[in-house]
């Protein structure tokens, strides 16, 4: 009990100043992409305590906390034409969500006993959870009401624009995540996130090698979950203002954006314990079941260090990338990412059974299975390609009348 | 033999699992009512029977799992009275959503951590959203006044006495109110692997029945789609005459 409230300071805290510091360091990012120079000088106010001290900037790091204590103080308007009830619950159910989303989610492997208890303590607050990553799908789905119910109760065209782009988008690329994950599951045989990771330490190949064309597909959705740009039609600021917390300040918008970057930290641990071998790396950490203090340890700083570069990722495509156009949204969803998706999924299936049927476990039989996936891989995406190509041109269409192009939109 | 039914009967009457029934019911019909505050007191009549329910079943033996219980099994009660007296179809909607929180919160405290979570999955993850979808688009003002039904003096009380006598039949098929514990062989520790091995292997045939008529029904929605929005002619050349 108190083991378990203690993961939970631990990840909670862990978590919020990451998020905060991961905006700090998107900012940061978007200056260095678009060639400016970013917030670079909140440090620490000595001169408010002593007038001949001089200010320290420290590249920027106290601006995570002006920012918050400036949402803090900030006025809580409540406009007068909202329904004010599901107005307060909608961003509180999308950061409790995407809070509880971690407690199925390890972040680390396991520490060894002596020191801190009798007992190995297992990295994640809830340990034997056999359905964890049913759980992360179910409150991905909740984190939807969030969304809705914020458009809807702000009675306001730009929320709910936004609200109903994002909830058509969230359902229609909640099906190529599933079948990504299905893949794995059927590689391992569980559901559990902890032996999904020990599936791949103890073969050495992560899926992201064996099940290329399901690592893609995940990794796409996992964006479009997330709502970060190229997908992030929900808010789209140029046109949407904001998209459904156009009518939010204050604390409950910093619920929003707590949220969002809650989601995208989400995405990144699921796409490095499901594709990316957790917290395994060759030769560093081991992959038994009962690590030393300096393999658990590592286990830790290498999981972490993957997280941190998919975020990486994830911020750099931001500033590369346009949006999508919804319908080009939707097409890429339902034409090109669920075919792909159903590929891997048989793809994966008439692998493993070729593997068992064969009884042969050298390593050149899983070279064999790799170099497989990866042309069914490039096959796959350039049949697509050719199949479905999808429409990238943004200028409108001469050839709909405007009846066709508003059932479009 | 009268007497012994009688006595059971007498003792059915008095026992306070009737009087919960009775007077929660009486409270989810109150909770319709058109006035304020007869809905006020039907909500307090509903805590009341919760509470005398509550005070039928036995204690579950440790602290934790009792409280667990309470909470779980009111909001699955409350939240599902809310969702059917609602007067906005959002707010029902909503309502509904909680109370498959609250049951899913039951399952996984019996250890069915599969149904647990498929139930939210399934229910409040897609088919509540997508409700949640319709209805705002339908009705952005919530409820509106044709919503009252003419006949409800009628209606409501027979839907109550209905609630009222299946739970009371549900109640009383249970053979006593002894704490069941989750059956091991089915709640294995490889469930969920257990339960797709039953589905793919035992009811197979069912499987793909169903998953066959999802698809016709699939098909069907974008036969009707297309029929109601045929294809037109190109314009280009009008745009083109237009330059």
């Amino acid at each position: 009990m108190i083991e378990a409230l203690i993961k939970i300071a631990i990840v909670i805290g862990g978590l919020m100043t990451a998020a905060a510091y991961f905006v700090l360091l998107e900012r940061r990012m978007a200056a260095w992409v678009q060639d400016r120079v970013g917030p670079n000088r909140v440090g620490a106010p000595l001169s408010q305590l002593n007038k001949s001290w001089k200010d320290l900037r420290l590249f920027g790091l106290g601006q995570p906390a002006a920012d918050g204590v400036k949402f803090i103080l900030k006025e809580e308007y409540t406009p007068a034409h909202v329904d004010k009830r599901l107005f307060v619950l909608a961003p509180i159910s999308i950061l409790v969500a995407a809070l509880a989303t971690f407690a199925v989610i390890p972040f680390g492997s396991i520490l060894p006993p002596g020191l801190l208890s009798d007992e190995p303590i297992a990295l994640v607050i809830s340990p034997g959870a056999g359905v964890g990553m049913l759980v992360v799908f179910a409150l991905s789905s909740i984190a939807v009401y969030g969304v809705i119910l914020g458009g809807w109760a702000s009675n306001n065209k730009y929320s709910f624009l936004g609200a109903l782009r994002s909830s058509a988008q969230l359902i229609a690329y909640e099906l190529p995540l599933g079948l990504g994950i299905l893949g794995v599951i059927l590689a391992t045989g569980s559901l559990d996130l902890d032996k999904i990771i020990s599936a791949q330490a103890e073969t050495g190949w992560w899926f992201a090698f064996t099940q290329p064309l399901g690592f893609f597909v995940f990794f796409v959705a996992a964006f479009a979950e997330a709502a970060r740009l190229p997908f992030d039609l929900p808010e789209c600021e140029q046109e949407l203002i904001g998209g459904y917390h156009t009518e939010y300040s204050g604390i409950k918008l910093l619920l929003f954006l707590v949220a969002e970057f809650l989601h995208m930290i989400a995405a990144s641990f699921l796409i490095v314990m499901l594709f990316f071998g957790g917290w395994h790396f060759w030769f560093i950490t081991g992959a038994d079941a009962n690590p030393g203090w300096v393999q658990a340890i590592l286990r830790v700083a290498v999981l972490m260090t993957k997280i941190f570069l998919v975020i990486l990722f994830f911020m750099l495509v931001r500033w590369s990338w346009p949006r999508f156009r919804f319908d080009q949204l939707m097409a890429f969803a339902w034409k090109v990412m669920l075919p792909l998706g159903l590929i891997n999924f048989v793809a994966v299936a008439a692998i493993d059974q070729f593997r068992t049927i064969s009884g042969n476990t050298s390593p050149g039989m899983d070279l064999l299975c790799v170099a497989v996936a990866w042309v069914i891989c490039i096959v796959a995406w350039v049949g697509i390609s050719f199949a479905g190509p999808l429409v990238a041109d943004n200028r409108p269409r001469a050839d709909l009348n405007p009846f066709d192009i508003d059932s479009q939109i | 033999m009268t007497a012994l039914l009688l006595a059971q009967t007498v003792l059915a009457i008095s026992s306070p699992m009737t009087w919960g029934i009775g007077v929660g019911t009486a409270g989810l019909a109150l909770r319709l009512a058109p006035q304020v505050a007869w809905q006020k007191l039907g909500l307090l009549l509903a805590l009341i029977g919760i509470a005398l329910i509550g005070v039928a079943l036995p204690p579950l033996g440790e602290a934790l799992p009792q409280v667990l219980f309470w909470l779980m099994a009111t909001l699955a009660v409350l939240a599902s009275g809310a969702a059917v007296t609602s007067r906005s179809p959002v707010y029902a909607a909503i309502w509904f959503a909680v109370s498959l929180l609250g049951t899913a919160g039951l399952f996984l405290l019996q250890g069915a951590q599969f149904l647990g979570i498929a139930t939210i999955v399934v229910y409040a993850g897609a088919i509540v959203v997508t409700f949640l979808f319709v209805l705002m688009l339908a009705q952005p003002e919530g409820h509106s006044p044709y919503d009252r039904i003419s006949w409800a003096g009628f209606a409501i009380p027979m839907a109550a006495i209905g609630v009222a006598l299946v739970i009371g039949m549900l109640v009383g098929s249970l053979p006593d109110f002894a704490p069941v514990g989750p059956p091991s062989e089915v709640l294995h520790e490889e469930h969920v692997a257990r339960l797709g091995g039953q589905l793919f292997a035992r009811h197979l045939v069912s499987v793909e029945v169903v998953g066959t008529i999802l698809l016709v029904a699939l098909v069907g929605a974008i036969a009707i789609v297309i029929q109601g929005n045929p294809r037109r002619k190109p314009l280009v050349q009008e745009s083109e005459a237009g330059r």
